[in-house]
């Protein structure tokens, strides 16, 4: 018994300590050195500098808490007397509840919280580091651009493949294509693809509808703004460069498009053909429609392959890093700069260890904040069956 | 009732075919570029009209590709080779043996899967940068640094331990019979059997050290031990408006990796489709 035991522990210690001194260790090693002055050498201890240069006067910070939690309060309000309905889905009011008044209730706070929300964070982009809260803004840019429309097509291309009769494997391995190509190779391909030159295939395809060459990975401006030089309109308020994508982040979101849809596709695929027929045959014999049949049958049996790829897509997007390093240019500016790009330049140029680990924390913060949320918000309204 | 058929068919296909069409352009763009002159890139041409054969030679010898093309593959090739022996190593005692603390250290080796590399990227590097003075052998601008931190990997392990739970318990009955012990077993009887979840690790592993961008850059800075994905960087931010030369040069980076998928297309695909499966 006692050499199993020897045995087991002598197998794990490689991988053991591979994963504990370049897995485990850095964690603690980064707060440790984002508490002090760190250019090449460790300096002097400096506390929670770092942290308050790059995240802002505390006071908004508390500010940023009470909104969210109005938010929260509002959000559970507003809920809480369709809570059963949610369950069993079923459109039926149940008598004796007051929903008005909840809802009247949570909306006045959901507002009032948001205004909030809006202060502390205009005080914090103030005070705190512009680089980590652009490189927020951008990130969810990123997210709302990628994820929602890679599931969707995915999905399409999903059922598409699943109804084929002939050619599934062909096009299940052209579509995979470009996520299994080296995302450097590719990168490299797309930053001639978007390049400004006349004749880069973004701007031979634009010229097809008659519309005037752009910019594209070199063009800093959102598109919002763009469209609006574009009719005509010369002056237009700051704020419509700051609330929308740039062109070059919108280049590199399609990029991103084009290599995750074929992974979605290929996992939407195993999760269609998972479920068992008799229910398709089922909603057929009820007599209900393609469309019906795909809104109440496929897509609740889905749901656990569509929550899986939204996790995975969300957090992807906080990680990405080779394709942007590659395809941003001095033309965009800090328009497609997320953090992780943000801290890798902070050691790599600027060779700060402690500022670039108080950073690299407060990603990791946000990214576990962000999984606590997901798992809290969708996990909820995932099936997965009885 | 068969023209519906047929119609919605031929709805299927085109839907398909413009996937299709979409997922390819890229490549056979980077194809034909690769073959033009330096003129035709610009001229808006479409096809090559003389294949230049020669822009691969160039990429290859003068832009030293060739090199960092060999560097790359040794890299792979120990990284692949040390994630699969350690993973393969790891997962056995935490599938099929009883001993104390086996649930504690899969949790642990669990939760390294929650932190993301660019809040380990520093630390590491000033830990490599520790042991490149206080270990035998240098770690920065050599191979160590560049694969031993990633020659395990919790995701590998974790795939491969639920692979093995569900070996049979027979087979270690009969195997124990046989007067095997655990090694010989897992060497002699679980590895063969864990072939088609180690070929889609080791797939996806060689793809990540194939991309490794942000790493190289900060252990290397002589072209000794430059991977292909370092010299790609920057020879675009180079040389500028060569991009029949860039094409070569992604052309050869995407060689390796498209014939490994060619050969074990089909164990990956169905690999991938299970881990998205199972969550």
């Amino acid at each position: 018994m006692n050499k199993e035991h020897l045995t087991a522990w002598i197998l794990l210690s490689p991988a053991l300590l591979v994963l504990g001194v370049f897995g485990i260790f850095p964690i603690f090693y980064a707060f440790f050195v984002s508490l002090h002055a760190w250019r090449i050498r460790q300096g002097e201890v400096v506390g929670a500098v770092h942290y308050l240069q790059a995240l802002g006067d505390p006071a908004y910070l508390g500010l940023a808490a009470v909104a969210a939690a109005l938010i929260w309060l509002a959000w559970r309000w507003g809920h809480r007397p369709n809570a059963e309905l949610a369950v069993t889905n079923k459109p039926q009011v149940t008598p004796g509840s007051r929903p008005g008044v909840w809802f009247v209730a949570s909306l006045v706070l959901g507002a009032s919280g948001f205004v909030v929300l809006a202060m502390a964070l205009g005080g914090l982009a103030e005070t705190g580091d512009l680089r980590l809260y652009n490189g927020f803004k951008i990130t969810l840019f990123y997210v709302l651009g990628t994820v929602p429309a890679e599931i969707a097509i995915s999905m399409v291309l999903a059922y598409l493949l699943f109804r084929a009769q002939r050619g599934k494997s062909v096009f299940r391995v052209l579509f995979f294509l470009p996520y299994v190509t080296p995302m450097i190779a590719t990168a490299v391909v797309f930053r001639t693809v978007f390049s400004p030159h006349p004749s880069s295939m973004a701007n031979r395809f634009w010229g097809w509808f008659g519309l005037e060459n752009q910019r594209w990975l070199f063009e800093g401006r959102s598109v919002a703004a763009l469209l609006l030089e574009g009719l005509g309109v010369g002056s237009y308020p700051d704020w419509v460069n700051d609330l929308f994508p740039s062109l070059a982040l919108v280049s590199i979101i399609l990029y991103n498009i084009w290599v995750y849809v074929g992974y979605n596709t290929v996992i939407m695929l195993a999760g269609l053909s998972a479920i068992p027929r008799h229910f398709f045959e089922a909603a057929a014999i009820d007599g209900a429609s393609a469309i019906r049949s795909f809104i109440h049958v496929t897509l609740p049996l889905l749901s656990p392959t569509v929550f899986f790829l939204t996790l995975v897509g969300v957090i992807g997007t906080f990680k990405a890093f080779n394709h942007i390093y590659i395809m941003r240019t001095a033309g965009a500016q800090d328009s497609v700069d997320v953090l992780p790009v943000v801290i890798f330049d902070q050691i790599y140029q600027f060779h700060d260890a402690g500022y670039a680990s108080a950073l690299a924390l407060i990603l990791f913060a946000a990214i576990l904040l962000l999984t606590v949320m997901q798992n809290r918000l969708l996990g909820k309204r995932v099936f997965y069956g009885d | 009732m068969k023209t519906v058929g047929s119609k919605k068919g031929t709805l299927l296909a085109i839907g398909l075919a413009c996937g299709g069409v979409i997922a390819s352009l890229p490549f056979v763009w980077m194809l034909l570029a690769s073959f033009m002159t330096r003129g035709e890139t610009l001229r808006r041409a479409f096809l090559p009209g003389d294949i230049q054969w020669g822009n691969y030679a160039k990429a290859w010898s003068e832009e030293d590709f060739g090199s960092y093309f060999e560097n790359s593959l040794i890299i792979a090739a120990l990284q692949v080779g040390g994630t699969l022996l350690f993973s393969l190593m790891a997962a056995y005692p935490l599938a099929r043996m009883k001993f104390r603390g086996r649930e504690v250290v899969f949790m642990i080796i669990l939760a390294t899967l929650m932190v993301p590399e660019t809040v380990t990227m520093v630390p590491n590097f000033l830990t490599v940068s520790w042991l490149h003075h206080n270990s035998p052998f240098g770690w920065i601008n050599n191979w160590p640094a560049l694969t031993i931190p990633f020659m395990a990997s919790a995701f590998t392990i974790f795939l491969l331990r639920q692979f093995m739970r569900g070996i049979p318990e027979e087979l270690w009955d009969a195997a124990q019979i046989d007067g095997a012990g655990h090694l010989r077993f897992l060497f002699q009887i679980v590895l063969p059997m864990c072939r088609a979840p180690l070929l889609t690790v080791g797939m996806l592993t060689f793809i990540s050290s194939w991309n490794a961008l942000g790493w190289p850059l900060l252990v290397t800075n002589t072209p000794a031990w430059r991977p292909i994905s370092v010299a790609l960087l920057k020879f675009v931010s180079e040389a500028g408006a060569e991009v029949h030369l860039q094409m070569a040069g992604a052309v050869i980076a995407t060689i390796p990796v498209l014939l490994l998928y060619a050969l074990i297309q089909k164990e990956f695909t169905e690999g991938i489709s299970m881990s998205g499966l199972k969550g």
